[in-house]
C-alpha cells in the first residue's frame, strides 16, 4: 500500500502542474483493488476540437462534453470522423505521420494536450479497445492481460496475478479462461479475444474506455456479451464507442453524438443529447434522416 | 449441343474428342512440372551423394579430433576456427542487422527507409570476395592475417541478411499488435521491444540462422583474411586462423589423395554442421509458433 501512495502522489504532483483542478484526478493506476471511483472521475470535454491529415481536415470544429460514468456513442456515416475524433481523445492518432489536432481536449479539467502532458501517460488514463480483436499473438492469455502492467513496470508478481484476475471478471472471461491461462491468447474466439482485449485495457485502470466499433468483427451472439459487458462496465468506466450499428447504439448508450460529413469532406457533429431524444425525437431534419435509415 | 452451353443431359453423354483433348493438355502440365522439378532437385541430392560417398570413407574419428600437425593429422583446428569466427562474427552482426531493419522499418522517414533498402540490396549483391578484399585492405595492413579480419569480412555479408529478414518478418507484423500496446500506455521502444519485436521472433532467428550458413560457408574472404593455418586457435583472434572452406579448398587442389578425401570429407562435416543448425531452429520456430 504504500507503494501505492507513493505512486499515487507522483502521479497527482505531475498532473498539478501548472492545472488548479487536479485534486479530481486521482491516479488510476493507483487506485487500490476494487475501490469504488469518484463519480466525477473520466469525465472529458471538446472545445472546438479539429483533427488534420496534413492539410486535410477530418474533424471540424466539434464542441461536446462526455459525462464520466456513462456510455457516449459517437454514430454518423462512414468517413465522418468518428474514429479519427476517437483517436484523438487518448492521443492514438500521434502514432499516424502527420496527423495533427486544434482545439482542447480536457480530461477532468485537465488539458491532455497540455505542454507538460506526456501521451503515453495519456493513454494509461484513457484506454482503447480496436474493432478487430488485437490481442499479442506470442503472449498467453494470462501475459495479454498482465502485459500493461508487465510493460509499465511497478506491479510486484502477486499484485499482477489479483489485477489480471480482476480484470479478466469485469471483463466476464473469467469463467471460460481459468483453466487455461497459459494458452495462447490468439486461441480464444473472435468474441473471446475482444473481451481479453477489453480486459487487457482495464487491467491498466484507465478512467475511460474508448472502443472503436468493438463488435463489427464479430457475430450476433459475441456482440451482444460485449454489449452487456460494456453496461455493467459504465458503473467504473466513462466509455465512449463508435459504432456503425445504430441499434447498437440505443441500445447501450446513455448519450449519442451523430455525425456527418460537411461539403469539403470534413466531418462535422450535426447534434448531440440523451440517446432515447436522438432516437426519437431529434432537432436536425439530418439525425432523423440517418436515424430512420434514409442515407449513410 | 452448343459449344458454350451445357446442359445436364449432356453430363452422361459419351466424352467428346474436346474432353480427350483436355485431360492429355491436364496430364501434360503436370508432367512438365514434375521434369522441371526434378531438375531442380536432382543434382542437389546428387550433389549431397557425391559429398557422402566420396567423404565417409575419411570420416573418422581422428579427422575431427587431430589437427593437421598430428601424427595422424585432421581438421579439429579448421572446425573450431570456423565455429569460432562463425560465431564471432554473428554475434557483431545480428545486433546491428536487428537494430538497423527495425529502425528502417519502425522509426525512419520513408526517404531514409528506402534509401537504406537499396543500400541492403547491393550489399545483398556484393561478391563475398569484395567484403574479403575491404578487410584485406582495411583491417589487414593494420593487425595482418588475423581472426579480426576475418571477422569484419564475415559480419560485412551477414548484416545485410540479417537486417534485410529483420525487415520484412517486421513488416509483418500486424499494424494492430502495435496499436494494442501503444493504447495501453506502453512506450514506443518497450512496444518495439517487448511485442513488435517480439512477436516476429522465430522470424528474426531465422534470418540470424541464415547468416550464420552463409558465413560458415564462406571461403573467399578467409583466404584474404584468415588465411589458413596448421596451428590450433583458441580465441586467439590476432592470429592466422583455420577454418573449413580453407580446408576444402587447399586439400582439393593438392595432389595427395589423403588430403583430397579429407577435403571432401570436411565438406561432409560442414554440411552437417550446417543442417543441423536450420533443423534445430527449424524444431524450435515450429515448437513456439503460437497459432
Amino acid at each position: 500500500m504504500a507503494e501505492e501512495k507513493g505512486k499515487k502522489m507522483k502521479r497527482s504532483e505531475a498532473n498539478t502542474v501548472g492545472s488548479t483542478n487536479a485534486s479530481k484526478t486521482a491516479s488510476p493506476a493507483a487506485r487500490p483493488a476494487g475501490a469504488a471511483a469518484k463519480a466525477s472521475e473520466g469525465s472529458l470535454n471538446l472545445q472546438n476540437l479539429e483533427v488534420f491529415y496534413d492539410k486535410f481536415r477530418a474533424v471540424n470544429n466539434v464542441s461536446l462534453n462526455i459525462e464520466p460514468k456513462k456510455v457516449t456513442a459517437l454514430i454518423g456515416p462512414s468517413g465522418c470522423g468518428k474514429s479519427t475524433l476517437l483517436r484523438a481523445l487518448n492521443r492514438m492518432h500521434e502514432t499516424i505521420p502527420n496527423a495533427t489536432v486544434k482545439g482542447t481536449i480536457t480530461l477532468d479539467g485537465i488539458d491532455v494536450y497540455g505542454p507538460l502532458v506526456d501521451p503515453v501517460r495519456v493513454r494509461r488514463v484513457i484506454g482503447m479497445v480496436f474493432q478487430k480483436p488485437n490481442p499479442f499473438p506470442t503472449m498467453s492469455i494470462f501475459g495479454n492481460v498482465a502485459s500493461g502492467l508487465r510493460l509499465a513496470g511497478a506491479s510486484s508478481k502477486g499484485e499482477i496475478a489479483g489485477i489480471v484476475e480482476e480484470s479478466l471478471k469485469k471483463a466476464a472471461l473469467w469463467n471460460e479462461v481459468k483453466d487455461k491461462l497459459n494458452e495462447p491468447g490468439t486461441s480464444l474466439s473472435g468474441g473471446q479475444q475482444q473481451r481479453l482485449c477489453i480486459a487487457r485495457a482495464i487491467a491498466v485502470r484507465p478512467e475511460v474506455i474508448l472502443m472503436d466499433e468493438p463488435c463489427s468483427a464479430l457475430d450476433p451472439i459475441a456482440t451482444l456479451k460485449i454489449e452487456e459487458l460494456i453496461r455493467e462496465l459504465r458503473t467504473e468506466y466513462t466509455i465512449v464507442i463508435v459504432t456503425h450499428n445504430m441499434q447498437q447504439a440505443s441500445r447501450v448508450s446513455d448519450s449519442t453524438a451523430f455525425f456527418s460529413m460537411g461539403e469539403d469532406r470534413g466531418g462535422y457533429l450535426v447534434e448531440s443529447g440523451l440517446t432515447p431524444q436522438i432516437f426519437t425525437a431529434p432537432t436536425q431534419q439530418l439525425t432523423e434522416d440517418y436515424v430512420a435509415g434514409r442515407f449513410g | 449441343m452448343s459449344l458454350l452451353r451445357f446442359t445436364a443431359a449432356d453430363l452422361v453423354k459419351a466424352p467428346s474428342g474436346r474432353d480427350a483433348r483436355r485431360r492429355r493438355a491436364d496430364r501434360f502440365m503436370r508432367g512438365i512440372m514434375f521434369v522441371t522439378a526434378a531438375i531442380a532437385v536432382v543434382p542437389l541430392i546428387g550433389l549431397i551423394l557425391y559429398i557422402i560417398t566420396n567423404g565417409l570413407p575419411f570420416l573418422t574419428s581422428q579427422l575431427i579430433v587431430n589437427s593437421p600437425l598430428d601424427i595422424e593429422p585432421g581438421i579439429s583446428n579448421a572446425i573450431i576456427g570456423s565455429l569460432q569466427l562463425t560465431i564471432a562474427s554473428i554475434i557483431l552482426a545480428a545486433p546491428v542487422g536487428i537494430a538497423g531493419g527495425v529502425y528502417l522499418n519502425e522509426f525512419a522517414s520513408p526517404r531514409v527507409s528506402s534509401a537504406g533498402e537499396l543500400l541492403i540490396d547491393v550489399m545483398l549483391g556484393t561478391p563475398s570476395i569484395i567484403a574479403g578484399l575491404f578487410a584485406f585492405l582495411v583491417v589487414v595492413p593494420a593487425l595482418g592475417f588475423s581472426g579480426y579480419a576475418a571477422i569484419v569480412a564475415l559480419s560485412v555479408l551477414m548484416i545485410p541478411i540479417v537486417m534485410r529478414t529483420t525487415q520484412e518478418v517486421i513488416r509483418l507484423v500486424p499494424a494492430g499488435v502495435r496499436e494494442a500496446s501503444l493504447a495501453l500506455g506502453i512506450p514506443v521502444w518497450k512496444t518495439t521491444i517487448f511485442v513488435t519485436c517480439r512477436t516476429a521472433a522465430s522470424g528474426l532467428l531465422t534470418g540470424v540462422v541464415l547468416a550464420v550458413s552463409r558465413g560458415l560457408g564462406e571461403t573467399a574472404p578467409l583466404l584474404l583474411t584468415a588465411k589458413g593455418t596448421n596451428d590450433t586457435e583458441i580465441l586467439n583472434f590476432g592470429s592466422t586462423m583455420n577454418a573449413m572452406p580453407i580446408v576444402i579448398y587447399r586439400y582439393s587442389s593438392s595432389p595427395d589423395s589423403l588430403l583430397i578425401g579429407q577435403a571432401w570429407a570436411t565438406a561432409l562435416v560442414l554440411l552437417v554442421i550446417a543442417l543441423t543448425l536450420n533443423v534445430l531452429v527449424r524444431f524450435r520456430t515450429v515448437n513456439n509458433r503460437v497459432a
